[in-house]
């Protein structure tokens, strides 16, 4: 409590609240946009906010509620609220992606979120649908129209608008571990690298990751130190790459892994592992690197 | 204070008037008065308080969008080596708790090296939850305090122990006279 007083009033006004800076390292730093509103706003709970029907609903309509987070960077000083959207299920799809593009087709063109694929091969869809991170296009809609559905962006990142996060960082990041083939042998027989079935096997359950990122906003470590600690997803795919029979830099792989932030946070929460939509397991590749690096 | 209180406080008049016909000044105190009238009774009347302790700061991005993160310099001695020894500890930790019962034996050896083995044990322990919580960019200052704190705790601490052990009857013998379970009487 009163190290926050303390951050508050101490804090440089620049330093409270902005849009994102780019800082470019060799050009002049560009100054933080001035402070728009204080940080670590609660959304308006959507008892205050008006609630938007389905213009459609038939006669024997299944209304189900749907509160989605709104915030519009057009409009930086107000607060983000939850909207309640009615929808009626019997003209809607099975999946929470269809519920929400039904919402932008016919209710509020104004909603944004991201979709590309709709079947959970892109992962631009992640967000936080009731409590849980996950694709909205591999998630149904609970058909129990008593309850309402809460919609998220996923936690703890920045907000672009209404659903969409700011994955800037965590894209960074996955450059930094160079998710491609490092070789500096051609291969023997002058045409590919080749791999026994073993060594293949060994990569499954590994290369299936989409990068949507709900594993790493997922994991509470990951909040606290997301500018040093890599995150489940990015851990995964560093895996994918020491495990690859084929790489030849796997000591370099890891010796970027070795000091106590990159690697080290990971206290297995195995939040990662509980909330990936594409059923991969995190927590376990962590744990491989971290056994593969252990008495060495 | 209780809102209630702080409300009805408030909505009483003040007594100060502040009307005087050469100055503009008492005009703007006023109303800065009840400005912040207005803004404690909004304080009083919000029933849950924000409790960030590290709140968000604003996004910043480190070079271009499309450069890597920066990758540590590789510190065994805090990251691998650091997490074979955490492990080490605590499987080690599990005869050193058992054998002082299991033998019988009351050995001021093995209640030493019992009490180091926590104590490290202990010590990385909290450096962990240091490491997690106060993240050095952040709070620097608090970083450093409580890291030089949680090394002190090892010396104030192991002195604890080691005036327990010289002292008194020390770990093992301590525990056994606390945790023992006297037989009932049968009927």
């Amino acid at each position: 409590m009163a190290l926050r007083l303390a951050t508050r009033r101490l804090a440089p006004l620049t330093l409270r609240r902005g849009m994102a800076t780019t800082i470019e390292s060799g050009k002049d730093s560009i100054p933080a946009a001035s402070p728009i509103t204080t940080p670590n706003r609660s959304p308006v709970s959507e008892s205050k906010t008006s609630t938007i029907e389905d213009p459609q609903a038939g006669t024997d309509a299944k209304i189900k509620k749907f509160q989605v987070y709104r915030w519009n960077p057009d409009e930086p000083t107000s607060k983000p609220k939850m909207q309640t959207y009615t929808l009626d299920l019997n003209k809607t799809g099975p999946m929470m992606l269809d519920a929400l593009i039904r919402i932008k087709n016919e209710v509020d063109p104004t909603l944004t979120f991201r979709r590309s694929c709709r079947e959970g091969i892109c992962g631009s869809c992640a967000m936080n649908i009731d409590g849980i991170n996950t694709l909205a296009c591999l998630c149904r809609i609970p058909t129990d129209t008593s309850k309402e559905s809460r919609i998220y962006p996923l936690p703890h990142t920045y907000v672009v608008k209404d659903l969409v996060p700011d994955l800037t960082h965590f894209y960074k990041q996955y450059k930094s571990i160079k998710p491609y083939l490092q070789r500096d042998t051609p291969p023997p027989d002058g045409r590919e690298n080749r791999q026994s079935k073993a060594d293949r096997a060994k990569l499954d359950g590994l290369y299936e990751c989409i990068l949507c990122a709900c594993c790493s906003t997922s994991c509470p470590s990951y909040w606290w130190n997301s500018e040093e600690y890599l995150g489940p997803a990015v851990l995964l795919q560093s895996y994918r790459w020491i495990a690859d029979s084929r790489d030849e830099k796997t000591e370099q792989r890891k010796d970027a892994l070795n000091n106590s932030m990159a690697l080290y946070r990971c206290h297995t929460i195995l939040n990662c592992s509980r909330t990936c939509p594409k059923g991969l397991n995190p927590a376990l590749a962590i744990a491989e690197i971290k056994k593969s690096m252990a008495f060495t | 204070m209780r809102p209630t209180l702080l409300r009805q406080a408030l909505a009483a008049p003040s007594r100060r008037t502040f009307t005087s016909a050469t100055s503009t000044l008492p005009a703007f105190r006023s109303q800065l008065q009840r400005h912040s009238v207005q803004r404690l009774q909004r304080a009083a009347f919000q029933t849950t308080a924000q409790r960030a302790i590290l709140p968000p700061l604003p996004q910043r991005i480190e070079g271009s969008v499309n450069d890597p993160v920066k990758v540590h310099e590789p510190e065994p001695a805090h990251g691998s080596y650091h997490w074979s020894a955490e492990r080490a500890l605590s499987a080690a930790l599990i005869p050193l708790t058992i054998a002082p019962f299991a033998a019988g034996s009351l050995n001021p050896l093995m209640d030493g090296l019992l009490i180091g083995a926590i104590l490290i044990h202990s010590h990385m322990g909290f450096q962990s939850v240091i490491v997690d919580y106060l993240p050095k960019q952040r709070v620097t200052k608090t970083r450093k305090l409580f890291d030089y704190g949680s090394v002190l705790a090892i010396f104030v601490v192991g002195w604890g122990w080691y005036e327990f052990e010289t002292n008194d009857v020390g770990l093992t013998e301590g525990i056994k006279r606390i945790w023992t379970a006297k037989p009932k009487s049968l009927v």
